[in-house]
């Protein structure tokens, strides 16, 4: 009967309209300040981001997050203005400036109407060249960190992912720990940490300022613009080049890491290993590989944890990829009493993976995910402008978007499979859940998945009561 | 003017399905957007979540589509799609390669018609453990996680439509049963119920055909749910109410929250204003003060949720930093709460308020799928997409006269839940919980 009510035959797709990224292309300043536009009619709030290809990998370990903070507090304050004129000043352009660092680069961004790039242009300069850290807005913005650092041991799922570096990089590892610094190292930080590393750091000749959005309604040509804005910043003899990321496995087995929490109703699971980096020759492969994994919503992980057995709110699994090798994690979060059955079934599809190349519906499902949602990720300035900034980043070619439909279309099943044996060994998994310690053990232990350590640290704001109370 | 007007067509079809289409060509995009006008303020005491639990099933199959195929065909199509569950309405979308325009608008239609077809008691027990998980993850295992429920369960009196939250209960979901839902969906998922709002790189002419052939034997219901009854409120809860919440976090954060103009009444676009004047970044009055001057907080926030009958809610906290004192954090949130009830703010402050609101527009505006979006909550709240162009003009044209009058309303002693969260142990928290789940059943 409802056969009549709605067609049965599926809808056949129209052609493809011709699409490619965005053109952009890269000149360069008398500094050596890189500048590539992007124009992108119709686009009147412009994003306009100044990349430094170095970030927190580059920065000594007992100085961990100088980098993270240096950059939150470029906005702190210049010679000229203090923080609350650099704010005011950008707010009446109607622009929102801010600048950040993560593990492999540092930006400083404008988002603002065309018409007004010049003048947000001004300030982003400002920032960038002549920062003053005052001491009390550093010492602020550290403590700040440190806060953050407890509301992170708190929070399931906080706890699960730097818990889970934490297992899986050997100590002195670039990627062992959160990129914005640790209870040890952050204290150490001040006003002159962020001026030294600022001065190491910060030069025109290794930078880049990426502007993309409607160039025609900018009144100026962008490049008189940079000019006149950026121009005069001297290149900077003592900056230091990136180091190549340090990373070392912690162990060549495999561990179960339990990280108590009483009374838990769930469990944040993470389950993996040492990933990829990004530049890597089979990065499509990877990718594809990883999409039937844990990337589609029929992902083999979703499939079975949430649609067949109803574990879970969502199952993902999916590589970090950095400069250097990032991590390979699943991530889910289970209730309690399932814990351990949702563990195997992991390890079970992390084993089936590498046991033979995907069915064709799977390998076309994802591939045709990864090459059509491609156009619809660049619809807007910030993300166009993003993507460059991850080609620089990671110094790939300059045609690398144009190439990744081609490539992507041209993974084979047996290049997903090996993939699957190359970049997933179960014999090396890290397993970490953060949950109720006493309710998961029992079955954990019978379950013989590995070595299991218990952490039964208190979390912070129990202080006291964890020893009463388990008592 | 900077922001450029949407321009869109209104049509509709014999069985009440309301069309709306805006062109765009910019990208090779179409965003596909049904508004069903029903939410968890539909609920009905017993069946709390039964919206929400809804959205779920709505992914699990109808007559042409198996179980979580919709995902998977607009995945394999190069799409992205998902659906939302709120007070006052469902909404469901997808944004598409243009090419694929059909394909959304026929799994859009087959769900709409046929989604009974499908239903079954393993696809309902298989997606009630899957909301059971959204809710742990959500609220249960979250530092500060019950808020929202504990806000709402104040600001409206027991028995507003209101007063529950979208989760709902988990008693009432494991009661709920194959006919409860049957029921649900017959009730509210109707064309004459819904908006379909397409917008992007179309033909207009194109998109009516296909919402044509594929929506147009669906049969209205003539019998839609009558208007709600009354949900008016007095303006302020005439009280303060106060609650202690023992919690497994480290630092203290105290919320606040307050009965705001409805969505729609210009009053809550001043207040709007007054949030990004008070809370907005770090020019903000709030954020200078507690966080930048006096170290006080560690974070701060002023929001308001529009609602469009009772009362919209406002909203806000400041989680304090270690070792500080929360009467002096309390005191000195609400002492520029009842500042800015008293004197107007500068024309500076409101300039760089409405600058900030005019590249928020310009931004939300750059992509189809917020532009589909907002014609569908417009048309569906409403009943005018067109609010879509008047929702700038109406924030440009506000005065500090009004922000004013509109704090000095709203930011009242006998208008205000303060639920103050403490740091506790793992038992002082669930007992915590008890209670609160206690005092919901009686």
């Amino acid at each position: 009967m409802t056969d009549a009510i709605v067609v049965s035959a599926r809808p056949t797709h129209g052609e493809p309209r011709p699409y490619h990224f965005p053109r952009f292309e890269r000149q360069e300043l008398k500094n050596g300040l890189g500048l590539i536009t992007v124009d992108l009619p119709g686009r009147a709030l412009v994003t306009a981001s100044l990349v430094l290809p170095s970030g927190a990998v580059d920065e000594p370990e007992e100085l961990g997050g100088v980098t993270s903070l240096m950059a939150r507090a470029l906005t702190e304050g210049t010679s000229r203005h203090d923080a609350i004129e650099l704010t005011e000043a950008s707010e009446r352009l109607g622009a929102s400036l801010h600048a950040e660092a993560g593990w492999d680069g540092l930006s400083i961004s404008v988002e603002v109407p065309a018409e007004r790039l010049s003048a947000a242009l001004e300030l982003a300069a400002e920032v960038a060249i002549e920062p003053s850290f005052p001491a009390a807005d550093v010492e602020r913005q550290r403590d700040e960190r440190l806060n953050d650092l407890l509301q992170a041991k708190a929070d399931p799922r906080r706890r699960a992912d730097d818990g889970f570096v934490e297992t899986i990089y050997a100590p002195g590892s670039t990627y062992g720990r959160p990129s914005a610094g640790t209870e040890e190292t952050v204290p150490k930080l001040d006003a002159e940490a962020c001026r030294v590393i600022h001065g190491r750091r910060l030069d025109p000749s290794r930078m880049t300022l990426i502007v993309g959005g409607d160039l025609g309604a900018v009144d100026e040509d962008v490049r008189s613009i940079v000019e006149e804005r950026f121009g005069a910043w001297q290149r900077n003899p003592a900056a230091e080049a990136p180091i190549e990321p340090h990373v070392e496995a912690a162990r060549d087995g495999r561990i179960v890491r339990v990280i108590h929490r009483a009374g838990s109703v769930q469990t944040e699971i993470r389950i993996g290993h040492l990933g990829v980096r990004r530049r890597i020759p089979d990065f499509h492969a990877v990718s594809v590989m990883s999409a039937i994994l844990g990337g589609l919503f029929n992902s083999r992980l979703n499939r079975k944890l949430r649609e067949e057995k109803g574990y879970t709110y969502g199952a993902g699994a999916g590589y970090d990829m950095r400069r250097g090798v990032g991590p390979f994690a699943v991530r889910v979060a289970v209730n309690t009493d399932v814990t351990v059955p949702a563990v195997q079934d992991i390890l079970v599809e992390l084993e089936a993976m590498r046991a033979g190349p995907p069915t064709t519906a799977e390998l076309h499902a994802a591939r045709d995910y990864l090459v059509g949602v491609f156009p619809l990720r660049f619809e807007t300035p910030p993300a166009v402008v993003g993507a460059i900034a991850g080609l620089l980043i990671h110094d790939l070619p300059t045609d690398e978007l144009d190439r990744y439909r081609p490539a992507i279309e041209a993974v084979s099943d047996a290049d997903v499979e090996r993939a699957a044996r190359e970049h997933i060994d179960p014999a090396k998994l890290a397993i970490v859940l953060v949950g109720d310690a006493d309710a998961i053990l029992p079955s954990l232990e019978g379950a013989e998945i590995g070595p299991i350590v218990v952490d039964r640290e208190e979390l912070p704001g129990e202080a006291g009561q964890g020893a009463a109370d388990a008592a | 003017m900077l922001v450029p007007k949407v321009q869109f067509t209104e049509s509709r079809l014999p069985n009440g399905l309301r069309l709306i289409i805006s062109e765009d060509h910019l990208a090779p995009v179409t965003a596909v957007n049904v508004w069903y006008n029903v939410g968890s303020k539909h609920e009905v005491p017993g069946k709390t979540g039964f919206a929400h639990l809804f959205e779920h099933v709505m992914f699990q199959g109808s007559a042409h589509v198996g179980k979580a195929e919709h995902i998977a065909l607009v995945q394999a199509a190069g799409g992205t799609m998902n659906g939302t569950t709120w007070l006052d309405r469902t909404n469901y979308f997808e944004t598409m390669p243009s090419h694929q325009l059909a394909l959304a608008l026929w799994l859009e239609a087959d769900r709409m018609g046929t989604l009974l077809d499908a239903l079954s008691q393993d696809n309902l027990d298989n997606q009630r453990e899957v909301v059971k998980n959204e809710k742990r993850w959500s609220y249960d295992n979250r530092p500060y996680g019950s808020w929202v429920e504990k806000m709402l369960g104040s600001i409206f009196p027991e028995g507003h439509p209101y007063h529950h939250p979208t989760i709902g209960s988990m008693e009432d979901l494991d009661a709920a049963s194959v006919e409860d839902v049957s029921a649900f969906f017959r009730l509210h998922y109707a064309p004459n119920n819904a908006v379909l709002s397409v917008v992007g790189d179309v033909e207009p002419e194109q998109v009516k055909a296909w919402v044509t052939e594929y929506f147009g034997k669906i049969p209205a219901n003539p019998d839609l749910p009558a208007a709600l009854p009354d949900m008016s409120l007095p303006p302020r809860i005439g009280r303060e109410i106060r609650e202690v919440v023992p919690d497994r976090v480290p630092l203290p954060r105290i919320h606040w929250g307050f009965r705001g103009p409805l969505f729609g009444d210009h009053r809550l676009d001043a207040l709007d204003l007054a949030g990004q004047i008070l809370a907005g970044g770090k020019g903000s009055r709030l954020h200078r003060r507690l966080v930048r001057e006096e170290l006080l907080a560690q974070d701060v926030a002023l929001f308001s949720m529009g609602l469009v009958a009772g009362a919209s809610v406002t909203t806000g906290w400041a989680t304090a930093r270690p070792g500080v004192d929360l009467g002096r954090l309390e005191t000195a949130f609400l002492e520029e709460l009842e500042r800015i009830g008293h004197e107007p703010v500068s024309d500076d402050e409101l300039e760089r308020a409405k600058a900030l609101t005019e590249s928020d527009e310009l931004g939300a505006l750059q992509s189809t799928s917020e532009k589909a979006d907002r014609l569908s909550m417009y048309a569906t709240l409403f009943d005018d997409p067109g609010l879509i162009n008047d929702i700038l003009p109406r924030y440009l044209s506000t005065t500090a006269e009004e922000i004013r009058e509109v704090c000095a309303d709203v930011f009242r002693a006998d208008n205000r839940v303060v639920l103050t969260y403490l740091p506790a142990g793992p038992e002082a928290a669930a007992d915590a919980a008890l209670g609160a789940a206690a005092g919901a059943a009686a």
